[in-house]
């Protein structure tokens, strides 16, 4: 039987171990965009990562062109009928999630400080 | 001290760290797109009744859709008269009440108008003549919607579109059906609508972020908690034409034309999301100043008003939980008093 001592030792190092991984979990700082196609993550984009300009397409009910810069993400160019995710421009964290309802297309940014963005 | 009572005392050790890290509560995401927007509720707790709510909004917009033909709305705007629903019921009631108290700013009968300017098909936008507005404009008259009896009449040309206040109302149903299933803690996120459910699961407000119009980013949070956040604003539906005169999707019922006013983005925040909703676009209608006035009188929510001159004019309930982190924007707190 061990001793109470390392009981309160394990119960420690337990401790220790969840409060620094809820402060790596909780307090990271990354800037992920994800590309969801039809309920699908189709990409993944560190944008912090990015160093330069470029483009892809993605292709599901429809075509939209996606555009990546350092720190941000927009979609440049579609074919959908109300071109509502081309006006909605470049987004950064924290910013609404890119949004092209007829393409079933939605691009999302994590942001951890923010729970909800109103638009 | 017995085998027992240190794994009572691990256990307790485990729960606490449990709930310190937030890990207590599992976390319940439902993702879809209804009622053209991309819809994401999460919620805490032990049960995922994500199926549940999707189930409710997909229910909701077959009775309140304006564009799809099986829709009550759809056949009372094409048969004049109809039985509707008991939600389609209860939004055209709550809607004529709200456009009551803002003197027909919000007016759910300026759909055929709307629809003139291209908003509401996939024909593309275009800019009517004038005569083709002014003759429009006979069919725009919320007081000539009559409501009785479960059942709702149009005078003949008269079309309805609940739009500005459909999805505060699923909101706020959505609330009532997380209530009905002991959940006090979610952010339901219907395209932008926000609405806040009890606090975050470790026990802070929720941190909600107002988009910057027009650019990427925002310009402010708000810490809130059981709380509704809407937003009506210019800047997401818009269209230019070939001068590059813009027009946006938020028609004013008094001129048949795209609001022009000088604000930017009007945020409601509130208990109550189909009050939120149906004030954010009436406030965006009437303009600041008479906004400001409607707010001094009823006082039964807070405001933020974004202006092209780059002021944010907020109530004072807001001043304690408001964070302005765009520098480029002035924060006004608005008088209680003229």
């Amino acid at each position: 039987m061990m001793k109470t001592k390392t009981w309160i030792a394990i119960i420690a190092v337990l401790f220790a171990v969840c409060a620094v991984m809820s402060v790596l979990i909780f307090t990271r700082k990354g800037h992920v965009a994800k590309v969801v196609l039809d309920g699908r993550v189709i990409r993944t984009i560190d944008l912090d990562a990015v160093t330069e300009e470029y483009s892809f397409e993605v292709r599901g009910e429809g075509t939209n062109v996606i555009r990546v810069r350092p720190g941000a993400i927009c979609v440049s160019d579609a074919d959908c009928p109300d071109r509502i995710c081309v006006a909605h421009g470049w987004e950064s964290s924290g910013g609404a999630p890119v949004v092209c309802a007829p393409n079933k297309l939605v691009i999302t940014i994590s942001d951890e400080d923010i729970d909800g963005v109103t638009f | 001290m017995s085998f027992s009572k240190h794994m009572r005392i691990i256990a307790a050790a485990a729960a606490g760290v449990l709930i310190m890290t937030g890990c207590g509560a599992k976390e319940h995401d439902a993702a879809f797109f209804a009622m053209d927007t991309y819809m994401q509720v999460k919620t805490y707790g032990n049960e995922d009744v994500s199926a549940d709510i999707e189930e409710l909004v997909r229910a909701l917009e077959d009775d309140l859709s304006v564009t799809d033909e099986q829709s009550d709305v759809y056949r009372l705007d094409h048969e004049g008269e109809f039985g509707v629903s008991d939600d389609a019921y209860e939004l055209i009631g709550t809607s004529l009440d709200i456009s009551r108290r803002t003197d027909g700013a919000l007016d759910m009968t300026v759909y055929p108008v709307l629809r003139a300017w291209g908003f509401t098909s996939s024909t593309g936008y275009r800019v009517p003549a004038e005569d083709e507005i002014s003759s429009l404009m006979e069919y725009v008259d919320y007081r000539r919607v009559d409501i009785s009896e479960r059942t709702v009449r149009l005078p003949e040309g008269f079309m309805i579109d609940l739009g500005a206040t459909a999805k505060g109302y699923t909101g706020d149903r959505i609330c009532a059906l997380l209530a009905q299933k002991d959940i006090t803690s979610a952010m339901i996120d219907l395209g932008g609508n926000i609405t806040a459910l009890g606090t975050k699961p470790d026990g802070r407000p929720w941190k909600v972020a107002v988009r910057c119009p027009y650019e990427e980013g925002y310009i402010c949070t708000l810490d809130i908690c059981n709380m509704s956040v809407i937003t009506s604003g210019g800047y997401e539906r818009y269209f230019e034409d070939e001068d590059g005169n813009e027009y946006c999707h938020i028609i004013d019922p008094a001129s048949g034309h795209p609001v022009r006013n000088g604000i930017l983005s009007v945020t409601v925040a509130g208990e109550n999301g189909t009050l939120c909703d149906g004030l954010s676009t009436a406030y965006y209608v009437m303009g600041a100043e008479k906004a400001v006035q409607k707010w001094r009188e009823y006082k039964d929510h807070e405001m933020i008003i974004i202006t092209d001159d780059n002021y944010m004019l907020v109530t004072p309930g807001l001043e304690d939980i408001i964070t302005v982190t765009d520098d480029r924007y002035t924060l006004k707190v608005i008088d209680d008093e003229d």
